[in-house]
């Protein structure tokens, strides 16, 4: 979709997307010429149909699929794909009882952007449970390769 | 006044270079595929995984080096027949690793990542209208899947695809003309003539069609150690319905594959029966039909 100023036949630029409000977002393009704005507001299907094809809406630089989702400042507890994740294992036993902490180098996070939102949350619980079981409390990318060895990866 | 192709980009988001840059990510993460094999029916219930699975085996069996993506997102079943359920996903330097089954097949499956007491479901803002988005999302996501995992060097990457004549034809448009398509079918005319609708769609479009292999064609007895009817293979004039696609081959039903298949177990375990011949034999015509020349 562009949009057009039509007194000064000039293509509007993406100045701002709102957060989502109950499905809709806020879009605002300015003319480059005149300076005039306009404001579009999506209804929820209009979100759902963009949000579907896993695209970044925004005026800044698009991210990588597996991060972006329209109106997610972030992917991992808030992106749409944490409600696919059942209640796994780690999860249960972390009502149950806390396991240790488990921190992240910041490498090994790195690394753990890479894997898909929606399998995030698990990869990154079955990973914890590894390094706790190796009697680590942190992972780092050593951890990871280990764990890679360990599932014949 | 401008018209919208006068215009360069959308003005700011992108929308049509993002998505030509996922399908340049996808593009990249097979560039290492030899062959892309897609197996559907159009039908479900006729053994699509478990031919999958099965095939692969005998392939992996042959020194091949092969992956199963399990397609069927809502209703996966890789994960338990290759005895990959709760399986760990680890990054890599570049890319997620797959899990592998125990003969060295690598294998996604969302049965992996979700308990078969749950249902996929996607957050959705649109509540009571996921017909108008849902195949999107999930085309989205497969994209999402092809792009982050490591499929690396393969000899062949086959696609478990879900039920329904009109999904078949999607995946098809979505993996591209590179793909070609494994169909599968079972004595039965209602399965035929749906599985003759998947022919003729896919007909239309660029993707190979390499044959089909009859599956359920016949029960193996144990008792008797013979084969016997399980369906009538015919239509009113006596005829079976001409599916204008090679046949690679016919594999009887074997309860005791079906409990493999249950508990993970592979088909190494069921090496001289003639369930085991019969899908060694369908493997080797497949390989034949892909790789014709004598330079294998």
């Amino acid at each position: 979709m562009k949009f057009l100023c039509v007194p000064c036949d000039s293509p509007m630029k993406l100045q701002t997307v709102g957060p989502p409000d109950r499905g809709s977002l806020s879009i605002v393009y300015s003319c480059p010429e005149c300076g005039y704005e306009i404001a579009m507001l999506t209804n929820a299907y209009e979100t759902q149909a963009v949000q579907s094809l896993g695209v970044r809406i925004g005026p800044e630089a698009p991210r990588r699929s597996s991060e972006s989702e329209v109106g997610s400042a972030d992917a991992g507890a808030g992106c749409p794909f944490a409600s696919m994740i059942p209640a796994t294992e780690d999860a249960q036993r972390g009502q149950v009882g806390e396991p240790a902490p488990v921190r992240w180098t910041a490498a090994a996070e790195a690394r753990l952007a890479k894997v898909p939102a929606f399998v995030r949350p698990m990869a990154k619980a079955g990973i914890e449970r590894y390094a706790r079981d190796n009697g680590c409390s942190e992972v780092d990318e050593k951890i990871l390769e280990a764990a890679r060895e360990f599932f014949g990866m | 006044m401008k018209r919208y192709h006068d215009i360069v980009g959308d003005g700011g988001s992108g929308i049509l270079e993002q998505v030509a840059e996922q399908r340049s990510r996808i593009t990249d993460g097979l560039a290492g595929v030899r062959h892309l094999v897609a197996v559907g029916s159009g039908k479900g219930g006729v053994g699509k995984s478990t031919l999958t699975l099965h095939l692969a085996g005998a392939l992996r069996a042959r020194g091949l080096r092969i992956a199963i993506l399990d397609a069927d997102f809502n209703g996966p079943s890789q994960a338990r027949m290759a005895g990959v359920q709760g399986a760990l996903f680890v990054p890599g330097s570049h890319k997620v690793s797959l899990p592998r089954t125990k003969n060295g097949i690598a294998v996604f499956s969302m049965g992996s990542v979700i308990a078969e007491s749950e249902a996929l479901d996607f957050e959705s803002t649109a509540s009571g209208e996921s017909h108008t988005w849902r195949a999107t999302r999930e085309f989205s996501l497969l994209g999402e899947i092809l792009a982050s995992f490591e499929w690396g060097a393969l000899d062949l990457l086959m696609f478990d695809l879900p039920p329904g004549a009109e999904r078949t034809v999607q995946y098809a448009d979505f993996l591209g003309p590179r793909t070609s398509f494994l169909l599968v079918t079972i004595p039965s005319e209602v399965a035929r003539g749906v599985v003759a609708r998947s022919v003729a769609a896919l007909s239309k479009g660029p993707n190979r069609l390499l044959g089909y292999v009859e599956n359920m064609s016949g029960y193996y007895c144990r008792d008797c150690d013979a084969i016997k009817p399980l369906f009538v293979s015919s239509d009113a004039q006596g005829r079976p319905a001409d599916l204008k696609i090679p046949c690679l081959g016919t594999v009887p039903f074997d309860p005791e594959l079906a409990r493999h298949c249950d508990q993970g177990f592979p088909l190494a375990d069921l090496p001289n029966t003639p369930v085991g011949r019969a899908l060694d034999h369908v493997a080797q015509q497949l390989l034949d039909t892909l790789e014709p020349e004598p330079s294998r």
